[in-house]
């Protein structure tokens, strides 16, 4: 693999999950892949964003396409509504602007989710991994209706071995998160939550894996305060062959 | 500080009864509208596209479009007005109304009505408004306003309608649905025979003629639209289809989308008042065509929300909808609208003001189920999002006039505060890794069993959900991320997603039938099976017959029924020697609107295979009461009169040309008590279809 690939690890994973950053880059490197963190980068500015704070965005998003300007290759982003942002965000943010426009283009082009990159861009799907008993996946509302990737995370799932995939009911309704949704609309959000938790109870599985650190945080803070013992994961763990799943705080 | 939209939430939540009905309505809907879809082969995304793609030149060219319409219309001899806003409508009707000094006013389904506030004003002017709709009509009983766009008592359960009735209508309490839709056909059928005015709603205009497209499935809106003297038809100025053509892809993508049915039971298509020579159909047929703030939308950033063609399937999969109700859609300071879930999220503050109804945009989680269920694929995540950013600052987009100026922000300020500094934050990068390392070294003050912090509930967060301590070492401060740190300088790059920056919507092949169903092509004898078949699968039956057996067959069903007497087309619109026949075997014949008529028997002017439905259309001699009044509609099609696909009805020259024609696909039905399916509300109960061999 002679390409540079660049992570962009996000806020959420860099600052409340770095076992799952060292997951991530385990498997790419695992992959052959020479890969580059830009150092400086941030957040993609998708929290003022979603609050509708665009004056306040703006300058985030303008960071984030500087820092990676300065590399090559694609920008590999193992979050899925990070990658919604910077693909579809990014273009109404600089809608007026034409510069910044193409600009944001530019990124949003070499752009890729973790999973999509994975089968879509390296064309790998088995990646040797081994994962003990039930797995169900979670299909986080920006990947899969805002950026249509579903098939890519289910193939990776399917293809570990050892593991038994159940369906999870409901997999594609929100879990509530919605960003800053979850904090101006907490009873509203709860409830959707609930609904997912019962959903999780109902696949029968002890692990979920999802894509997007949002939906993680939230799905498995829901799951800890309901005393559940099931447990979120993150596919790069899934697949990584450092199986430090519990949080490391 | 919590407005009456978070009480409003709250109460829903908390409210069991109304979580059973939302919960029932939302799994319903789900499975009939994936049902619907299995129908139609070419694909439902093809079919949405272009649907997308013809709304969209309906909302640029607006104007000319609209111009056409009114013309057409105006040669038809329908009354056109223009009504800029609410207040005129409102005045129009109140007009027509008094100089034809109507006292009772019977009213199908319009969400415009709604909108404008219609039998408020009505109500204040001493005329009496009966909704007819039945959903309608148990939540007017209730004093309550509906809380969908098309199935307004989706917040109730069976026995709170019979708790409802019970105490309106002195009936005896029950639960039984059929039986409490006999109460409604009983008190109902009354208003429309001494009703003065019929009000309507539009489902579409069709530019090209200035016709009126108008679907329901009780048949009150036929009611409506052809038993009062006076028919007022309301219809917001977007609610276009440039052509025939086009309306066949919006009646292939609307009652699907609504309530999972290939074909509402009742298709009106309404060109012009009775015609001389007549016997049923309103003298005068006004169409009041309202802005009240649809053209400011247009020239919007939220234009696209006009493309809606209500169909109500964004709040049927809403996850917000199904956890409140239509009813908690309201303002911070409690004004209603009568848009609620994501559709109504986005038009209440594009048509009513950001200012008052911005507060309904921030309570969606973005999950874009919405987007995913509209036929006509508006982006509504994206229009969301556009009027989160009006509101935090009116300045940044081209919003509506009527949205400003906004004084108050529905942003909470501490929230505005705090994103605000993690933004400012977020651009500095040395600040950023600082900010981190702080929250780190913070946050183990907290006790986090296996590294999760209980939060209070007064952060929204800690509610119901418990919050990962952040790390003490983020993973950009690590050994690892130090290792993989970037060497290259500014360099171009080479990778670029397959198939990035595409267009979302695609301009539809040019090549593609302008028949947005398959192009089915069956055999004579296939034409007539699927038609059967259709048609029991809607509940209504087909016999098939040789012509010279017909008046045997028609005589075997009346005595099975024990009727002597009938409402009939004129003879020389059914099979020579019919009516002799039947007369010679003691049956009366009358061919006026006769509401005591038990039976009708009309012909029909062609039958659509793929829907089981009948085409009829008015002239003198064929009434179309006689297909809606009695319980019992017999109706004689020829087999060579079968065409395939309801494109090629609606290209019939005499559906083009008569004053009203309807497509009857089954007989009446209502869904409207918990999603229950009710045959015979208004219309007729039976419908036999006999099918003359040729």
């Amino acid at each position: 693999m002679a390409d540079t690939v660049q992570l962009f690890i996000t806020c959420l994973l860099d600052t409340l999950y770095p076992p799952i950053g060292e997951a991530v880059v385990e498997v790419l490197q695992r992959l052959g892949v020479k890969l580059e963190f830009p150092t400086g980068q941030t957040c993609c500015g998708q929290p003022a964003f979603n609050a509708g704070l665009r004056q306040q965005a703006r300058p985030v998003a303008q960071h984030t396409i500087q820092v990676f300007e300065k590399t090559r290759g694609p920008v590999v982003i193992p979050s899925g509504s990070c990658v919604g942002m910077i693909r579809h965000g990014y273009l109404e943010l600089f809608a007026e602007d034409p510069l910044w426009y193409e600009r944001a283009c530019a990124l949003a082009e070499r752009t890729f989710e973790f999973s999509e990159f994975l089968v879509d861009y390296l064309g790998v799907t088995d990646l040797d991994a081994r994962w003990p008993g039930k797995l169900t996946y979670h299909s986080s509302c920006h990947l899969l209706r805002e950026l249509g990737i579903d098939r890519q995370p289910r193939q990776l799932l399917q293809a570990v071995q050892g593991a038994e995939f159940v369906e999870l009911p409901y997999a594609g309704d929100c879990c509530g998160f919605g960003g800053v949704f979850s904090a101006e609309h907490p009873a509203l959000s709860s409830a959707m939550l609930a609904r997912k938790l019962e959903n999780i109870r109902l696949s029968g599985a002890p692990t979920v894996v999802v894509c997007d650190a949002g939906c993680l945080t939230n799905i498995q803070g829901g799951l800890r305060r309901n005393g559940m013992t099931q447990q979120v994961v993150h596919i790069a763990q899934v697949l990584s062959d450092r199986k430090s799943v519990a949080r490391t705080a | 500080m919590p407005t009456e939209f978070h009480r409003r939430i709250h109460t829903a939540l908390a409210d069991s009864q109304l979580q059973a009905a939302l919960d029932g309505n939302a799994e319903r809907r789900l499975q009939a509208l994936t049902q619907a879809f299995a129908s139609i082969p070419e694909g439902r995304a093809a079919l949405r596209q272009r649907a997308h793609a013809m709304r969209a030149d309906v909302i640029a060219n607006l104007e000319s479009y609209l111009a056409e319409f009114i013309a057409h219309a105006t040669e038809n001899g329908l009354l056109v007005h223009r009504a800029a806003d609410a207040a005129e409508a409102l005045s129009i009707v109140s007009q027509i109304a008094h100089e034809s000094g109507a006292r009772l006013i019977a009213k199908s389904k319009t969400m415009v009505g709604e909108e404008i506030r219609l039998n408020e004003h009505l109500e204040a002017q001493g005329l009496k408004v009966v909704e007819t709709d039945l959903g309608e009509y148990i939540v007017q009983l209730r004093g309550e306003p509906p809380a969908h766009i098309i199935t307004p008592a989706v917040h109730l359960t069976r026995s709170q309608v019979g708790r409802t009735f019970e105490e309106k209508l002195g009936l005896p309490f029950t639960t039984d649905i059929p039986t409490l839709t006999a109460a409604a056909r009983r008190v109902l059928r009354q208003t429309f025979l001494e009703a003065d005015i019929g009000v309507s709603g539009v489902n579409a205009g069709v530019a090209e003629s200035g016709t009126l497209c108008l679907v329901t499935n009780e048949g009150n809106g036929r009611m409506c639209t052809t038993l009062p003297d006076i028919h007022i038809a309301l219809m917001g100025l977007e609610r276009l289809v440039p052509t025939f053509d086009d309306l066949a892809l919006l009646l292939a993508l609307l009652p699907r989308s609504a309530t999972g049915q290939k074909l509402s039971v009742y298709t009106s298509l309404i060109n012009a008042p009775r015609r001389p020579g007549e016997s049923d159909g309103p003298s005068q047929r006004h169409l009041i065509v309202i802005d009240n703030g649809r053209l400011a939308l247009r020239r919007s950033a939220l234009a696209e929300a006009l493309y809606c063609i209500r169909c109500g399937a964004c709040l049927n999969v809403c996850p917000v909808f199904r956890e409140i109700g239509g009813h908690a859609y309201i303002s911070p300071q409690g004004q209603m609208t009568p848009y609620p879930g994501p559709i109504g999220s986005v038009i209440s503050p594009g048509l009513f003001g950001v200012a008052s109804f911005g507060n309904l945009a921030r309570a969606s989680s973005l999950c874009g189920a919405c987007t995913e269920a509209c036929p006509v694929e508006i982006d509504l995540p994206k229009l969301l999002l556009r009027i989160r950013a009006a509101d935090a600052d009116p300045a940044t987009l081209g919003l509506p006039p009527a949205a400003e100026p906004s004084t108050h922000s529905h942003v909470p300020s501490a929230l505005r505060l705090g994103l605000s500094l993690f933004s400012w934050a977020a651009a500095r990068p040395r600040l950023f890794a600082l900010a981190q390392r702080i929250a780190g070294l913070f946050s183990r003050l907290v006790p986090a069993p296996a590294g999760w912090m209980r939060l209070p509930a007064f952060t929204g967060w800690g509610l119901a959900r418990d919050f990962p301590r952040p790390a003490a070492r983020p993973f950009s401060a690590s050994l690892l991320a130090a290792s993989l740190a970037s060497k290259s300088g500014a360099e171009t790059h080479a990778a670029t997603r397959p198939g990035s920056r595409q267009t979302s919507h695609a301009a539809p092949d040019p090549q593609a039938s302008l028949d947005p169903t398959p192009p089915l092509t069956l055999t004579p004898p296939e034409r007539i099976e699927r038609f059967a078949a259709e048609l029991t699968a809607l509940g209504g039956q087909a016999v098939r017959c040789q012509t010279q057996d017909l008046a045997g067959c028609i005589l075997h069903t009346l005595k099975a029924q024990e009727i002597a007497s009938l409402y009939a087309w004129e003879a020389a619109y059914l099979p020579q020697g019919l009516l002799e026949a039947l007369k010679a075997a003691g049956i009366q014949v009358t061919h006026q609107p006769d509401p005591q008529a038990k039976v009708g028997l009309t012909g029909a002017l062609a039958g659509i295979a793929e829907t089981g439905t009948l085409v009829i259309s008015s002239v003198p001699g064929r009434p179309l009461t006689a297909s809606l009044l009695p319980e019992t509609h017999l109706a004689i099609l020829r087999s060579q009169d079968i065409l395939d696909r309801l494109g090629q009805a609606l290209a019939l020259p005499q559906v083009r040309q008569a004053a009203a024609s309807v497509l009857i696909s089954g007989p009446s039905r209502t869904a409207d008590i918990e999603m229950t399916l009710t045959i015979g509300v208004h219309g007729p109960k039976t419908l036999l279809v006999f099918i003359l061999e040729a």
